[in-house]
């Protein structure tokens, strides 16, 4: 499709400038019809952000002193490494990105949820797999596949649970009053519709069933790929784009530029995971083609600077005032810094040393608890009040929670791009021995006990702000299920 | 057919079109791969039915977090092969006979692909994986000493037991024994053997295409 013809199909059909706004009477019944279901999911994706970045913390300690806990079976590197990733990544992230993307979809779409239950019982389910999949790898069960280390039947449990909550999105969108279509909810739905397929089908290959192994590290660095590409990367971007506008006043300047952005990014990210290969068993082609799409990422990355700076302009002050907009700019901050991370990791001669240090581990820290986590965490900010009817308790625990995580993030990406390069150009160096490489990696690793240290204290302030928020609720008794939302489900 | 449905086809086709470069190729082609008829034998060779419950203690207990398993073509380092961890680059094939090819994201250990040419004693490898910086000084690698026995000795001292000084010793009259999952465990690492030529790679012509 040409560009021409994207353009003026665009503006026939939506109005990309800002999320249109909504009734009052409207807004509270979508409010009360999601806020048993969102409150259970934001509440337990919290509490395994606090344990995965704890057990993250944990495994960064056993780096430095491989003495702490060792021998035990329980706690071995190799297993709570695994399931500190898991967690962040399918316990909280994707459950936290899929209850922002009901809130937005329904107050876009202008729709109210019917079938709570439904909605709560998948979020249960959802629960109770990461919950028992995570025992499982502790007491390995583990497929050792990367990011898909779940036992066969805790990822088809998962699954299952996320086609139950997914499909409330796409439901939420089809029953739409008749309104513009705007830029987030391009964003949501693609990210709705392609992770469910990337999750089947790469558990299809790779852990219900077994394709043969020369096959298998393409499919996985796919999965990859498209898993931060494709599902936290578009949820996270969604939320800015509805977020920001709100709360500045400013429109969308270029929709053309959000077009381009929106299309290339999709076929870059798409096609970007092979980097991780770069140099290894796979056809020659595959590689070459991740370079130059990860390459071209740069262009999506400039469309969507442009639209996210012009909105910001004149308008500075705000991010003083506002959590909300000092939240999700700094998401885009950290947005940058991995685009350019993972352009830099694309370049062979760079992938050559960067690759398999420490700097792949905090290129995915960065685009995970930087970008999506610092974005998601101001829509939090936005919805939880509004969902509620509560405010929040002490902007002093917003601000050590902002700052704690900032700097653990920022920490990280500075430790593991230094660190990364350090023991990169020392393993490059056959003259050293590996012993020795583990000498020149040590410094760093411990600055990355100290980020991680930071990331799960920032975690314990923002669940310190729930836990209050649901005091003040009790104490206002404010009801979980309103009486509409009850008859009706 | 609406403005909504092409945006959604778009998007689709998008979304797709990796989908059949990189999943649909990689199943077609690299699925299919077969094993070849050398003079000596076939390649690569067949695991032994121990490496292959080995495989699944190395998945188990997350080496793969730690070590990777390929060794990178010379196009982009060199440093893999004069590290000795194989005398030439991976290649699809070699994975051909793994249920789970472990390739690795990180090398927070050495590459392990041909890790049974270089280390082919199965003693140091218990020894290692009981205590690694009773064997290697410095090592961080972590202790596996749950894969391991403490047993009475009933009258001749048995022949696996993992000799061990100092403090880690046992106490008078107690030796230390592999499980079963530890010899499975050391059966696998030692039949990491990626030494073979194959068609499209040879150590000669190390630089593949
Ligand atoms: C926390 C990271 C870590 C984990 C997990 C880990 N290793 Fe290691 N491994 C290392 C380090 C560091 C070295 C280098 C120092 C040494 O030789 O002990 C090493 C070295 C080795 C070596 C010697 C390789 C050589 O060429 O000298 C073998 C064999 C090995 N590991 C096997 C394993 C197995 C099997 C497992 C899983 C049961 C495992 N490792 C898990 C970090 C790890």
């Amino acid at each position: 499709m040409n560009q021409d013809s994207m353009l003026s199909q665009a503006q026939a059909m939506s109005n990309l400038y800002e999320p249109a706004p909504l009734h009052t009477v409207m807004r509270s019944e979508i409010d009360s019809s999601l806020r048993l279901p969102l409150l259970l999911l934001v509440r337990t994706s919290t509490f395994w952000l606090v344990m995965g970045s704890f057990l993250a913390l944990l495994s960064a300690v056993k780096l430095v002193i491989p003495s702490f806990l060792d021998g035990i079976s329980l706690f071995t590197y190799g297993r709570i490494f695994p399931v500190a990733c898991d967690l962040l990544v399918y316990g909280w992230a994707t459950p936290a990105g899929l209850a922002i993307s009901l809130w937005f979809m329904a107050r876009l779409c202008g729709t109210r949820l019917h079938y709570t239950k439904v909605l709560v019982s998948a979020a249960l389910l959802w629960n109770a797999g990461i919950f028992l999949s995570s025992l499982a790898l502790l007491c390995g069960y583990s497929t050792s596949v990367e990011l898909l280390e779940y036992p066969a039947w805790g990822s088809f449990l998962l699954f299952i649970a996320f086609l139950l909550m997914g499909i409330w999105v796409i439901l939420l969108f089809a029953t739409r009053q008749p309104r513009s279509l705007y830029l987030s909810q391009w964003y949501f739905l693609t990210a709705i519709c392609s992770f469910p397929w990337a999750y089947a089908t790469a558990n299809m290959l790779l852990v219900w069933g077994h394709i043969q192994g020369s096959a298998q590290g393409p499919i996985h660095f796919w999965y990859i790929s498209n898993l931060f590409g494709l599902w936290i990367t578009p949820l996270a971007l969604g939320m800015a784009f509805y977020l920001i506008p709100k709360i500045t006043g400013a429109s969308i300047n270029s929709y053309y530029l959000g077009i381009v952005g929106f299309f290339s990014l999709l076929l870059f990210a798409a096609w970007s995971g092979m980097t991780f290969l770069l140099g290894g068993p796979v056809p020659a082609w595959m590689v070459s083609a991740s370079i130059v799409a990860t390459t071209l990422l740069a262009l999506p990355m400039a469309a969507l600077l442009v639209n996210f700076f012009k909105m910001l302009q004149g308008k500075e002050t705000m991010l003083v005032k506002s959590p909300v907009l000092r939240f999700t700019y700094v998401g885009i901050l950290f947005f940058i810094i991995s685009m350019v991370l993972v352009m830099i990791h694309a370049i062979p001669c760079f992938n050559a040393i960067l690759h398999f240090t420490d700097y792949t581990a905090g290129l995915l820290v960065s685009l995970l608890i930087g970008f999506f986590g610092m974005t998601l965490f101001g829509a939090l900010y936005y919805i939880m009040p509004r969902l509620t009817g509560v405010a929040w308790f002490s902007t002093q625990l917003i601000l050590r929670h902002f700052w704690m995580i900032t700097v653990g993030v920022g920490l990280m990406v500075f430790s593991s791009l230094l660190g990364g390069m350090v023991e990169g150009i020392a393993l490059n160096d056959p003259v050293i021995a590996f012993i020795n490489v583990l000498s020149y990696a040590a410094p760093w690793r411990w600055l990355m006990v100290i980020a991680w240290l930071l990331i799960f204290l920032g975690s314990i302030s923002f669940i310190r702000l729930l836990i209050l928020m649901r005091w003040q609720m009790i104490e206002e008794s404010i009801p979980l299920v309103s009486c509409s939302t009850a008859s009706n489900s | 057919m609406n403005r909504l449905s092409s945006l959604f086809l778009s998007v689709a086709f998008l979304f797709l079109s990796a989908w059949l470069g990189f999943v649909v190729y990689s199943y077609l082609e690299l699925g299919r791969m077969k094993p070849l008829e050398g003079s000596d034998g076939v390649l690569p060779p067949q695991l032994s039915g121990q490496a292959i419950l080995g495989a699944r203690v190395y998945a188990a207990n997350g080496c793969v977090t730690c070590h990777s398993q390929q060794v990178r073509q010379t196009s982009v380092t060199h440093s893999d092969i004069e590290r000795n961890w194989g005398k030439r680059p991976s290649v699809a094939r070699d994975y051909l006979r793994d249920q789970t090819a472990f390739l690795g994201m990180m090398r927070i250990g050495p590459d392990l692909s041909n890790v049974g040419v270089r280390l082919s004693n199965p003693r140091w490898h218990y020894q290692h994986l009981y205590e690694p910086a009773t064997v290697v000084a410095g090592s961080t690698m972590p202790s596996y000493r749950y894969l391991f026995r403490l047993q009475k000795i009933q009258g001749q001292p048995s022949a696996e037991a993992i000799s061990l000084v100092g403090n880690h010793a046992p106490q008078e009259g107690y030796e230390v024994v592999p499980t079963q999952e530890a010899k499975n465990l050391v059966a696998y690492l030692l039949s990491l053997q990626h030494d073979y030529t194959l068609p499209e790679v040879s150590p000669e012509n190390a630089s593949t295409h």
